[in-house]
């Protein structure tokens, strides 16, 4: 009962003076500021949504590097999204190939890759794959 | 109940030694109280466990470093003690970082998320990331369950307000606000499968609605009587002079806050601005609301 009473009085004498003086423009000129900013942000989500392509998931994978470890051999790939909308479970199979057999494969998924984004991750082999190609590509997606 | 305390308001140092011990006690176990209230969502949290474990080491740096000086001004503003000089405020501070630590040590031991056969590394990971929203907690614990205590305290003047403003004092404080239930929301996975499911019509609206939501909370804290709109100012004043202001610095906090958590890592700029928008709904509610809480 007794708080917002004291406070009025307490802000009374202190605001009236600031109102007046150099924090008034102080705070224009941080609404203004602040104002731009978030019109600039609205016209950049609204330029969006006008000219969003509903484009399903586009992958490509790129190699990133392949070094030997204890046990095995592994693969660091990127996977980049072109499209504007997101896939969720991306799952990447790796294959050793082989002229036309593929001697080993191992799967990896990732939880999401965003649209216009990319996500990394490694894949683990058995044996060296050596002079042999390494085929990466993505086997499917789920809508988030 | 406010005339009686008047004599011990005007003279603090004049408390003897015990009754100064006992409140500092009472204080201390406010905050404690506080660290608990506000962390235990955050300590509950399986995603904050794994983030102390691989957040950058350099990021949570640069989070714990820029703790010190938020709660130091956060000290100066309502304290365990309401403080008067630098000092106390950063002695507060200190405490409550102190609490923060501890309780978030204790609870995380307690719920065996912290084991000895657990690394040192995510060990101090795990406990330095939850310190930190906990030791906000502690030092809003005080202005959160502590509102007797305060008339015990002079109103007059007590914050003071040489360093200007008001105007700056509400804009940290919406700050701080929107820090807090940002700590509680990101990091959860949610936060980006939202963003992932949202057309950019979703967005637009998340904006409007996060601004509604600001400015009524503006005008509720205005006829609370706790800040200034001069009567007679027409009502679109108040949008440009503090909601504006807030939502951008709730922005710049969720940003702050993804990028500590590694979520804006390797994405592009339209979906980082996604994701700060998904955020910032919570994180305005936070500005909003520490308004009419602090």
């Amino acid at each position: 009962m007794a708080r917002p009473q004291k406070t009025r009085s307490r802000n009374a004498p202190v605001s009236k003076p600031a109102g007046k003086g150099t924090a008034s423009t102080v705070e224009w000129v941080t609404g203004l500021i602040s104002a731009f900013i978030v019109l600039v942000m609205i016209c950049w989500v609204a330029w969006e949504a006008l000219t969003e392509v509903e484009a399903p998931p586009a992958f490509a994978v790129t190699v990133r590097e392949r070094q030997a470890v204890e046990g095995g051999y592994r693969v660091t790939f990127d996977i980049a999204n072109a499209s504007s909308q997101t896939a969720a479970t991306v799952v990447v199979r790796g294959e050793i190939v082989d002229g036309d057999t593929t001697v080993e494969d191992a799967d990896i998924t990732f939880d999401y890759v965003p649209g216009q984004s990319k996500a990394s991750g490694s894949i683990f082999f058995s044996q060296d794959p050596g002079s042999r190609p390494i085929r990466l590509r993505a086997v499917g997606y789920t809508e988030p | 109940m406010a005339k009686a305390a008047e004599p011990v308001a005007k003279a603090p140092a004049s408390k003897p030694p015990a009754e100064e011990l006992r409140s500092f006690l009472i204080g201390l176990g406010r905050g404690a109280a506080g660290a608990l209230l506000f962390a235990v969502p955050m300590l509950m949290t399986m995603e904050l466990w794994e983030l102390g474990d691989y957040t950058e080491r350099s990021r949570l740096l640069v989070m714990l470093f820029l703790n010190i000086p938020l709660l130091f001004f956060l000290a100066h503003q309502i304290g365990f003690e309401r403080t008067f000089t630098w000092r106390q405020a950063a002695r507060d501070a200190t405490i409550a970082f102190g609490l923060g630590i501890l309780i978030s040590a204790v609870m995380l031991a307690m719920m065996g998320i912290l084991k000895p056969e657990t690394s040192f590394t995510s060990i101090i990971g795990r406990i330095a990331i939850q310190s930190v929203p906990a030791s906000i907690g502690a030092l809003l614990g005080r202005s959160q369950l502590g509102g007797g205590a305060r008339q015990n305290e002079p109103d007059e003047g007590a914050v003071p307000d040489h360093l200007s403003p008001n105007f700056a004092r509400e804009l940290f404080l919406m700050g701080v606000g929107a820090l807090f239930l940002n700590l509680n929301v990101a990091p959860t996975e949610e936060v980006i499968l939202i963003s992932y499911k949202m057309t950019p019509w979703h967005a637009l609206a998340t904006i409007l609605v996060s601004i509604a939501i600001m400015h009524a909370f503006v005008y509720a804290v205005s006829f609370r009587g706790t800040h200034q709109i001069p009567e007679g100012e027409p009502r679109w004043h108040a949008l440009f002079r503090f909601t504006l202001p807030g939502y951008v610095i709730t922005m710049l906090i969720s940003l702050y806050v993804l990028w500590i958590f590694g979520r804006l890592d390797d994405t592009a700029a339209s979906q980082i601005l996604m994701s700060a928008i998904v955020l910032s709904f919570p994180g305005a509610i936070g500005a909003a609301s520490a308004r009419l809480i602090l």
